[in-house]
C-alpha cells in the first residue's frame, strides 16, 4: 500500500505529539511525582509509536517503544523519575524530531539508529531507574559511523549544484564586470548545534557585511524555519578574497566546516580561476537517494516500502514533501461559521418581519429579495461547512497496512474489509478519531480474533475478518468496528474485575453483560494475558471512550460470545446549523433535527394500544413505541381529548419511536447555540436556537429520548 | 434602546468620583422583595428589560430559563427563589441583570427593580462573619449609605452554587 498520501497527517500528528511530549516532560521535571503527567506522556509515546509503526518507520518506532517501556515502569511505580532520566528523554525527543524532519524532507526517516539512546533507555529499565553510563565510546562510534555511511553523503562543495535563474545570472555577470567576485559557499553546521537557524542567520549576517547573498539552497525562508539538515549553500557576491569570506563564516561558532570557492558561470569571462564549476543540469545528489535509504525497510516489507520510495524519488531532494496548502486555524473557521450563523438569524428575522407585515400586495419584490438572500446564505453556509468537512478516508486508509503488519506480528491470518471511507466528518472530529479507531482495530486483531488453529477447530474460516464500516445515519456518523472472532468472554472480564478489585464477587453475580462490558472502558483494565506492543497495556479503551465522549459521541458494544463483537461509535456531524422541524408542545416551541425524522403520522387515539403498560402504535406493520413529549418535558397537556394526535416518527440506528406533539410549525434552518455552563441541561436537550422573532427555542435530541 | 448603558453610567460615576479615594466600590442596587441588594458593578455587563424567557425542562426551579441577548443564549436565574424568597411577580419594573464573570460566561439574574448605582467607601462596608445562616450564604457584607443598609451580594458564591447544583 502506498502510505505517502498520509504523510501530511503523520507529520502533523507526530509534531503535535512531540510537542505534547516535550511539554509534559518539562512538566515532569518540575513535578516528578505527577502521575497524570506520566500517563499523558505514556499515551503520547504510545500513539507516536503506533503511528510510526503504521507508516513503516521502524527506527522511530523502536525508539518510542523504548521510551514507552520506561514510562510503563514509572507508571507502575517500579521506579521514580530522576533528573538524569529527563536528559535522556529529551535527547530521545530530539532524535525523534530529527526523524520527523528527515521524513518531511525526504519521506525517509534516515539511517540513524540512535543506538546510544536506546541503550541508555534500556539501561534505565535494567537498573530500575538508575542512570549508569552506557558504553559511550562504542555507541557513540556507532552513531558517528551511521550518518557517514548513509548513502555516500560525503562532505563536498554542494553549492556547485545550485541552479540560478536568469536574473541571478545577470547579477553575477554584473558583479564580474564591476570587478567583484562571486563565491559559492557551503556551510556545515556542527551536528550538536541546537539552534541551526540562528547559526545560519549569523552566517548570513557576517556575509552581508562583506557583500551580498544572491541565492541560497535551501531558500532563505526554509533556512530561517530550520528546514535544512546540517548544511546549506549559497552564492555570494563580494569584493573580498576567498580567505576573508571563509574567515567571516568561520567566525560564527558551531560551524564545522566551510567550503568556499569562486563561483563561475558557464561562460564566465575569467579563465584564470581554477576549478571551474559549470552548472550541472541534472539534480544534484545532495541527499542520500531515497530509494537506497529505503532498502533496509524493503527487506521486511518489500511492496509498501518500494511504493513509498517511488514518489520520494520523483521529488527533488531537499524540498519538503508537504502539499502547498494554507493551514487555517480552526478558530478562524469557527469565527466565519459564527458570522454565517448570524446572517441566517438575520435572514430568519427578515422572513418573520415580512410575514408579520401582513399579506400586502407590494411585498412581491421584498419576498423575492429574501428568497435570494436565503439561497446566498444557504450556499455560504454549505461552503463554510465543506471547508471543515473531510472524508474519514484520510484516517482509515492507513489501517489496511497496519492490519497487515499486525497479522505478521501476531502470527494470525486476518483481513480488513472497509466500507464508507468517503463518509465526511468535521475536520476536528476526523483529526481526533484516528487514535481511537486504531486502538479498536488493534484490540480486534489482538484479543478479538482467535489464533488460526482455534478458528479452524471452531469451524470458522481460518482467516479472521475485521470490518470497518462508516456511514451517515441522520445527523450522526456511525463507525463500526466488527470482527468475527471469539467475542468478549464476559466471565473472564468479571474474573479480571474481581482480581483487580474493581468489583466484588457479589457485584459480579448481579451484573448484566452490558455492565461487565462497561468495565473494559475503565482505566488500566486490560484482559490481555501478556503485554505486547500491539495492545494490552490498558491504555486502549479508556482513552477510546474519553476521546469519543469529548467529541460528544458515544460507544456501544454488541457482543456475541463465540461469534465476535462489534464496537459502534456514533458521532454527531457537529453541524452548527441544521435543518429542523419546528413543533409546538403545549405553548412551547421546540426544534427537532430533520435528519432523524422518518415520517409524520396523523394517529387516532383509538389506534394507540398498550403493550406491557407502554403505549405503542401499529404503522404499516411495525410496532412503534409512543413518547408523549409533554410528559417528558413537564408541559401541561392541552385539553384536546379524543382528537387525532400528530406523531413524528424518529429513528436511532434501527430503533424507531413516535413523538407526540401538539402542532407543527414547519421546516427551518436553525443555528445551534450553546446554553452556557451555568445550567446542566438534561440529555434530551441538545442545545438552543434563536428564532426569527428573537425567541429562544430548545432543540430536542431524539437520540436521548429513544 | 431598552438597555441601560451600564458602562456609560460607570464612566460617568468614575469621572464624578475622580477625586475620591481609590478604595471605594460601586454597586448597582436592586430591589428584591422588601430589601435592597447591592451587586458589584464589575460583574455587570448589561441590564435589560424583561424579555421572553424560554423555560428549560428538568432543571432546578430557580433557573427560570434561557433568554436571547443580542444573539447569545443566556441562562437566567431567579434571585428571589435562590434567596428563598417568594416567586417573582413580573411587573413593568422587572429587570434582568446580565452578569459576566472572568471566564466570559454570562448569566442573567431576575430582579424586581434596579434602583441606582451607589459608591461605597471601604469603611462603610461591614464584612460578613464566617457564621452565615442560609439567607446570608450569598452575602459578602452590608453597606451603609445615606442612612440605608444595603446587603451586598457575593456574586461568585451565588454562581458557584448554581454551577454545583
Amino acid at each position: 500500500m502506498d502510505t505517502s498520501q498520509y504523510l501530511d497527517i503523520f507529520l502533523d500528528e507526530s509534531k503535535e505529539h512531540l510537542q505534547n511530549l516535550s511539554d509534559q516532560i518539562m512538566d515532569l521535571e518540575q513535578n516528578p511525582d505527577n502521575m497524570d503527567t506520566v500517563n499523558e506522556i505514556f499515551r503520547a509515546a504510545h500513539s507516536l509509536k503506533g503511528m510510526a509503526g503504521t507508516m513503516g518507520y521502524k527506527r522511530m518506532q523502536t525508539l518510542t517503544h523504548d521510551m514507552e517501556n520506561v514510562f510503563s515502569e514509572v507508571r507502575n511505580g517500579t521506579f521514580k523519575v530522576r533528573p538524569g532520566m529527563i536528559d535522556i528523554l529529551f535527547r530521545s525527543l530530539d532524535a525523534l524530531e530529527e526523524y520527523v524532519d528527515n521524513i518531511q524532507q525526504t519521506t525517509e526517516e534516515g539511517t540513524n539508529d540512535n543506538q546510544d539512546l536506546i541503550d541508555a533507555l534500556n539501561s534505565i529499565l535494567k537498573n530500575n531507574g538508575e542512570i549508569k553510563p552506557v558504553n559511550k565510546a562504542e555507541s557513540a562510534a556507532k552513531t558517528e559511523a551511521e550518518p557517514a555511511a548513509s548513502g555516500g553523503d560525503t562532505k563536498h562543495s554542494k553549492w556547485e549544484g545550485i541552479k540560478i535563474s536568469d536574473t541571478e545570472r545577470m547579477l553575477v555577470e554584473k558583479a564580474y564586470k564591476e570587478g567583484l567576485k562571486a563565491y559559492g559557499i557551503t556551510v556545515y553546521v556542527e551536528e550538536a548545534c541546537v539552534l541551526k537557524a540562528a547559526r545560519a542567520f549569523l552566517v548570513f549576517k557576517a556575509l552581508e557585511k562583506l557583500g551580498e547573498v544572491i541565492v541560497s539552497s535551501p531558500t532563505a525562508q526554509d533556512i530561517e524555519d530550520e528546514k535544512f539538515d546540517l548544511t546549506f549553500s549559497l552564492i555570494f557576491i563580494s569584493g573580498s578574497t576567498t580567505d576573508e569570506v571563509r574567515a567571516a563564516v568561520k567566525s560564527v561558532s558551531e560551524i564545522e566546516e566551510v567550503f568556499c570557492d569562486a563561483y563561475q558561470l558557464e561562460a564566465a569571462p575569467e579563465p584564470e580561476h581554477q576549478e571551474a564549476a559549470p552548472i550541472k543540469e541534472e539534480a544534484p545528489s545532495e541527499q542520500p537517494k531515497p530509494a537506497e535509504a529505503a532498502a533496509p525497510a524493503a527487506a521486511s516489507s518489500p511492496a509498501p516500502a518500494a511504493a513509498a520510495a517511488k514518489p520520494a524519488a520523483a521529488k527533488p531532494a531537499g524540498k519538503p514533501v508537504m502539499n502547498r496548502t494554507v493551514r487555517v486555524d480552526i478558530e478562524k473557521l469557527d469565527n466565519l461559521m459564527n458570522l454565517v450563523s448570524e446572517l441566517i438569524i438575520a435572514k430568519n428575522s427578515l422572513i418573520a418581519a415580512t410575514a408579520a407585515e401582513g399579506k400586502g400586495d407590494n411585498n412581491g419584490s421584498v419576498n423575492e429579495q429574501i428568497e435570494y438572500l436565503e439561497s446566498v446564505t444557504t450556499n455560504l453556509h454549505e461552503s463554510v461547512m465543506k471547508v471543515r468537512m473531510v472524508p474519514i478516508e484520510s484516517v482509515v486508509a492507513k489501517f489496511p497496512r497496519m492490519i497487515r503488519d499486525l497479522s505478521k506480528k501476531l502470527g494470525k491470518k486476518m483481513e480488513l474489509y472497509m466500507t464508507g471511507e468517503d463518509t465526511e466528518l468535521d475536520r476536528t472530529v476526523v483529526d481526533e478519531i484516528g487514535d481511537p479507531l486504531m486502538h479498536m482495530l488493534r484490540n480486534s486483531a489482538d484479543h478479538g480474533l482467535e489464533p488460526n488453529d482455534v478458528r479452524v477447530a471452531n469451524g470458522k474460516p481460518e482467516v479472521g475478518s475485521i470490518f470497518l464500516d462508516a456511514y451517515q445515519d441522520g445527523n450522526n456518523v456511525v463507525i463500526e468496528v466488527r470482527d468475527d472472532g471469539g467475542g468478549i468472554n464476559v466471565e473472564a472480564v468479571k474474573q479480571k474485575g474481581i482480581e483487580r478489585g474493581t468489583i466484588t464477587p457479589e457485584q459480579a453475580e448481579t451484573m448484566t453483560d452490558k455492565e461487565v462490558i462497561d468495565l473494559l472502558f475503565m482505566p488500566s483494565f486490560s484482559t490481555a494475558k501478556k503485554v505486547s506492543d500491539v495492545s494490552g497495556r490498558g491504555v486502549g479503551l479508556d482513552v477510546v471512550k474519553s476521546k469519543i465522549e469529548s467529541l460528544s459521541g458515544e460507544v456501544e458494544v454488541k457482543n456475541s460470545f463465540g461469534e465476535g463483537s462489534s464496537w459502534i461509535i456514533r458521532l454527531p456531524l457537529t453541524l452548527a446549523i441544521i435543518q429542523a422541524l419546528m413543533v409546538v408542545i403545549g405553548d412551547e416551541k421546540y426544534a427537532i433535527a430533520l435528519g432523524s425524522i422518518q415520517t409524520i403520522e396523523d394517529v387516532s387515539p383509538d389506534d394507540i394500544k398498550l403493550v406491557q403498560a407502554k403505549e405503542v402504535i401499529h404503522i404499516r406493520g411495525t410496532v412503534i413505541p409512543i413518547i408523549r413529549l409533554n410528559r417528558v418535558l413537564d408541559i401541561p397537556p392541552r385539553d384536546e381529548e379524543g382528537q387525532n394526535l400528530t406523531v413524528i416518527i424518529v429513528k436511532k440506528g434501527d430503533k424507531l419511536a413516535g413523538l407526540v406533539v401538539d402542532e407543527l410549525i414547519g421546516q427551518q434552518e436553525v443555528v445551534i447555540k450553546s446554553m452556557g455552563k451555568y445550567i446542566k441541561v438534561p440529555k434530551m436537550i441538545s442545545g438552543a436556537t434563536i428564532l426569527g422573532d428573537g425567541e429562544v427555542a430548545l432543540i430536542l435530541d431524539t437520540n436521548a429520548l429513544i | 434602546m431598552d438597555e441601560v448603558k451600564v458602562m456609560d453610567e460607570q464612566q460617568r460615576n468614575e469621572s464624578l468620583n475622580r477625586h475620591v479615594e481609590l478604595n471605594t466600590m460601586q454597586f448597582i442596587v436592586a430591589q428584591l422583595g422588601g430589601e435592597q441588594y447591592g451587586i458589584d458593578i464589575k460583574y455587570i455587563s448589561n441590564i435589560i428589560r424583561m424579555s421572553r424567557i424560554t423555560r428549560v425542562p428538568k432543571v432546578s426551579d430557580y433557573i427560570v430559563g434561557v433568554i436571547n441577548v443580542r444573539g447569545v443564549v443566556i441562562p437566567t436565574i431567579s434571585l428571589r427563589l435562590k434567596m428563598g424568597l417568594p416567586e417573582d411577580e413580573i411587573t413593568k419594573k422587572t429587570r434582568i441583570i446580565i452578569l459576566t464573570l472572568e471566564q466570559h460566561e454570562s448569566i442573567g439574574v431576575l430582579v424586581d427593580e434596579v434602583k441606582e448605582v451607589v459608591t461605597l467607601d471601604e469603611e462603610h462596608i461591614e464584612k460578613m462573619g464566617y457564621e452565615k445562616d442560609e439567607k446570608e450564604r450569598f452575602l459578602s457584607g452590608v453597606g451603609k449609605t445615606e442612612g440605608r443598609l444595603i446587603s451586598l451580594l457575593d456574586i461568585t458564591s451565588v454562581l458557584a452554587d448554581v454551577m454545583e447544583s
